[in-house]
């Protein structure tokens, strides 16, 4: 709970065609996490041709599903055998088909429907055409000089075609415009009309056919349209059929597909880490638990019964910095995680803050914001969100209840302090006192960070720095001897002596190391030296004042509520109670927000800063179903 | 922000080769080129240029490093700017990615499996708008620029279906993206323009009429395609060459008639080209001369960030030319020829 789990670096090496029934194994074990592999015997990427073919597959069968809905949710029978390479080409050329016939089916619909919209527009079209009481017959007889088309394209490119069609001695006329089409007749020499085609398709001109019937008669003409449009609705009718039967056709094997997809997955993800082969062998590499190997032995034996050759290994020093942390939390501790995971990931063998920042955290806002009501409210509140806020409700109603019990404490319900009397202390009756007490936890704050970060370096292996450095032992002994001299100073203790021998070693100790750790020239390390040791003794001062912020939003508590009892006390009955009520709700959610905002920060920036790096690797075990991440 | 912008255009423009400085990552030994790379703040380059003989060497891990590290500068000159002048910075880095939707388009054309048309593709980093895999894994040109259509260069990409369904051609493709490109860039340039005054017009000027005048020449006597056609072809401009001079141009029958019809100016600093790639040198030759003056001069931000990529990927089309010169281990008079940057008759 304090530190990642032990892992062992496992190397799995077995036949080549056995590796996607390797990869679904380790899925099903479910706390294998892939890595890459780094064997140099072993250069060849046997799973990327099968990585490639499920990858097609799979946006394909994305693609289908995506036009044709879900085929029911996905059951993986626990005796089913991953598709192998020459199985899952297969299947990619059946989905490759489907999709094909889906395309064409989805295509020509889009075409109808494109027509449809033409269709409506040429009897527009038509209309306006009537009342130009132009000859349509005599415009575009095929004999004349005169080449005349009719048809619609871009609005936008309107203005470039009809200067680029002055060079050749056509002239756009321009009649109607639906949305972004604008229909125009170009007419132009029929000797040069040859030029203008390429610029036309480029300009992604649609010729409008007009046909015979629509150059004779208009009554003619509104027949052939209806006409074409009950031919048009007939095609769209018989696509969706088509499309219906496809549904039918390949449906119950569209699902079988999906089965065959999600079973294939492991070995396609594993293989974006890395599968290393040579030859008929192929090697999976990855991280699992150590109190894990023995049971995946068992699952390998089973189902390889000895074909198989595990290597493992402990992570070697060139090895940590990639090494994911697997921590386990028990279940209470779990709604935490997300907290501390906003910051950053511990490294491997660092030191999991989660439990401390839990404990910390919910001290904190209690302190900050001790009131019986108040706490009630926001336990009440999170326990009513609960559906919806999920496991984060429980730090909602782990703080409400925290808030209350210092509420007890401090003798406030609902800013009311004469209802209850203070089992511990009243914050504006004693400031000093509170103030006193925040400072004092600090205090124990910061030195629990620097014995925290000692402990990261020196299981890092960075001894030097977990010694001698500002955040290593160096800089606890100087922060003791600093408060045992401010203790001193204030009369709290007799320690001045002693605690100032204490700050000199530890300042000293920090000032040597520095200058032993600036690789510069003598001018910039006198400098360097000069500015970080004073950095150190500054930024632990600071960082400790930091904490009266803790007594200070107690206080403030206090004082806020006053101001709203102030405010009801001028009023009438129903004022009053107004206010007390609208106050109270002000102080909910604009205190409570900032108190929980300042917890947060009083724990990342005094707290985690001086420990926890936060670039650690998350432990994302390969699963049957969802993804390793890339 | 426009002090940040300022120093940091200041001190990228230090890293700018000069042709001399150029000759000499010719001439230097191969274990010291990664050394010299790195000078220039080309440690994209230099991480790959461990050593010359190393086998994981190729020119198409070259250009992606390339990219990279114009990204990299870019991201870093684009963080204090805002609006419109961040808008544009940003539209100028898409043309990388239009070079991947040509890659998409031509790997559906040649049935390309996704995967390797995956690995060839620029990495676009922060600037990327397309999911290159999904893209990737569409069954045809069709499906490819439905799916275009729907994502953030649906204002580049129309017509291009239309265009691409009449005639099946890829040039009609390739045109119709590059225009819709730099009509995108253009638009996206006027306000910066208005804001920003001649410095940026000037820069801008430069770039669309070498662009018009050079696709011109091309169009017209490479391919031979109708005066109508090619006119239609070019970008919509509002610098020295406007549409109605274009046009004029379009209509010539060839190259000399071409550039004798040109402004006077023009023809001054065309005197002695015979031929488009002479056209094109001599024009970038000119565009160099101007951003460098940009770069050099108190002009804002935004117009010496501009000058200072233009600049910047002119130098690395000359690394890319150098490097890949010795690694094909040619004589160091081929590659000084072929990375010339200063015409003859200009020097």
């Amino acid at each position: 709970m304090l530190r990642a789990e032990p892992l062992y670096r496992i190397q799995l090496m077995m036949l080549a065609s056995e590796a996607q029934d390797a990869a679904l194994a380790l899925a099903r074990f479910g706390v294998f996490n892939p890595a890459s592999c780094s064997v140099a015997a072993l250069a060849e990427s046997p799973a990327a041709v099968y990585r490639e073919a499920w990858l097609e597959a799979d946006a394909r069968m994305s693609k289908l599903l995506e036009l044709c809905g879900d085929t029911g949710s996905l059951h993986l029978p626990e005796d089913a055998e991953a598709p192998s390479l020459a199985d899952l080409q297969e299947l990619n050329n059946w989905l490759k088909q489907v999709w094909v016939s889906c395309l064409a089916c989805h295509e020509s619909e889009a075409k109808t429907e494109d027509a449809r919209a033409h269709l409506e527009a040429l009897e527009e079209t038509l209309g306006k055409l009537e009342r130009l009481n132009v000859d349509l017959a005599h415009l575009l007889r095929p004999g004349s000089l005169l080449s005349v088309n009719i048809g619609s394209l871009p609005a936008a490119g309107l203005k470039r075609v009809t200067e680029a069609l002055s060079m050749t001695g056509h002239l756009v006329s321009r009649f109607d415009q639906v949305g972004e089409q604008v229909f125009a007749v170009i007419a132009g020499p029929r000797a040069r009309q040859e030029e203008v085609r390429g610029l036309l398709a480029q300009a992604g001109w649609r010729e409008m056919p007009v046909p015979d019937e629509l150059r004779t008669h208009p009554q003619a003409a509104r027949v052939w349209l209806e006409e074409e449009r009950n031919r048009l609705n007939a095609q769209s009718g018989a696509e969706c059929q088509i499309l219906d039967g496809l549904r039918e056709q390949f449906g119950p094997r569209l699902h079988e597909a999906r089965v065959r997809l999600a079973l294939a997955r492991p070995l396609a993800e594993t293989a974006l880490a890395g599968v290393c082969g040579k030859g008929g062998l192929a090697a999976l590499s990855g991280w699992i638990p150590r109190r894990q190997l023995d049971a995946l032995r068992e699952t390998l034996d089973a189902r390889f019964h000895g074909r198989y050759w595990l290597e493992r290994h402990e992570p070697t020093s060139d090895e940590i910095a990639e090494v994911p942390s697997l921590v386990r939390y028990p279940g209470w501790l779990k709604p935490f995680v997300p907290l501390v995971k906003s910051y950053g990931v511990p490294r491997y063998g660092e030191f999991d803050p989660v439990l401390p920042f839990a404990i910390t955290y919910l001290l904190l806002f209690g302190a900050m914001f001790g009131d019986v009501g108040h706490g009630a409210v926001i336990l009440v509140l999170a326990a009513t969100l609960f559906r919806r806020l999920g496991r984060m409700a429980w730090v909602g109603i782990a703080a409400g209840a925290v808030s209350m019990l210092f509420g007890v404490l401090y003798g406030s319900v609902f800013g009311y302090e004469d209802i209850l009397s203070p089992l511990w202390l009243s914050p504006l009756h004693d400031p000093i006192r509170v103030l006193t007490i925040a400072v004092g936890f600090g205090v124990g704050f910061i030195v629990f960070t620097l014995l925290v970060n000692a402990r990261n370096k020196f299981v890092a292996g960075h001894i030097a720095e977990a010694l001698f450095d500002s955040t290593g032992l160096a800089g606890l002994v100087f922060y003791l001897g600093a408060v045992g001299s401010v203790v001193s100073l204030a009369g709290g203790a007799d320690v001045g002596q002693a605690s100032g021998l204490l700050a000199g070693v530890g300042i000293v100790t920090i000032a040597a190391f520095k200058w032993l750790e600036a690789k510069a020239g003598l001018g910039e390390r006198i400098l360097v030296t000069a500015i970080e040791t004073l950095e150190t003794g500054i930024n632990l001062f600071a960082n400790t004042l930091s904490f009266m912020r803790v007594a200070a939003f107690s206080l403030n508590h206090v004082a806020l509520a006053l101001a709203i009892f102030t405010l009801a006390n001028g009023l009438d009955a129903a004022g009053h109670w107004f206010t007390i009520v609208l106050g109270n709700i002000v102080i909910i959610v604009l205190e409570g927000g900032i108190v929980a905002i300042q917890a947060l920060r009083l724990m990342y920036y005094e707290g985690f800063s001086r420990f926890f790096s936060g670039d650690g690797t998350e432990f994302v075990p390969l699963r049957l179903e969802g993804g390793v991440r890339a | 922000m426009s002090a940040y912008l300022n120093t940091r255009v200041s001190l990228f423009s230090s890293q700018l080769w000069l042709d001399g400085e150029l000759d000499s990552l010719i001439s230097v030994p191969d274990d010291a080129v990664a050394d010299a790379l790195t000078r220039r703040g080309l440690p994209q380059l230099a991480a790959g240029f461990g050593g010359l003989t190393a086998p994981n060497q190729d020119s198409r891990s070259l250009e992606q490093r390339i990219i990279a590290q114009v990204l990299d500068e870019t991201r870093v000159m684009i963080r204090p700017l805002s609006g419109d002048a961040r808008t544009f910075l940003s539209f100028w880095t898409a043309r990388f990615e239009i070079s991947n939707v040509k890659t998409l388009l031509r790997s559906k054309m040649t049935g390309e499996r996704p995967a390797a048309v995956l690995a060839r593709l620029i990495p676009m980093g922060a600037f990327g708008r397309l999911d290159n895999q999904d893209l990737a894994h569409a069954e045809d040109v069709g499906e490819l620029l439905r799916r275009l259509e729907a994502g953030p260069y649906a204002g580049v990409v129309r017509n291009v279906r239309r265009a691409f369904e009449e005639s099946r051609d890829p040039f009609n493709l390739d045109a119709a993206l590059d225009r819709g490109y730099y009509e995108s860039l253009t638009l996206r340039a006027l306000p910066v323009e208005k804001a920003v005054g001649a410095s940026f017009r000037n820069l801008m000027a430069n770039l669309i009429d070498r662009i018009n005048l050079v696709w011109l020449l091309r169009y017209r006597f490479n391919y031979k395609l109708p005066p109508a056609q090619v006119y239609y072809l070019l970008v919509g401009s509002r610098y020295s060459l406007p549409g109605t001079r274009l046009r004029e141009l379009a209509a010539l029958d060839s190259l000399e008639a071409v550039l004798a019809a040109l402004p006077a100016t023009w023809q001054t600093r065309l005197s002695g080209v015979t031929d488009i790639p002479g056209v094109f040198a001599r024009m970038e030759h000119i565009a160099a001369e101007q951003a460098l003056r940009v770069l050099r001069s108190n002009a804002p931000g935004i117009a010496r960030a501009f000058a200072y990529l233009i600049l910047r990927e002119r130098d690395l089309r000359a690394v890319r030319a150098v490097l890949r010169g010795r690694h094909l281990g040619l004589a160091e008079a081929d590659i000084r020829l072929a990375v010339q940057r200063t015409p003859a008759e200009v020097a």
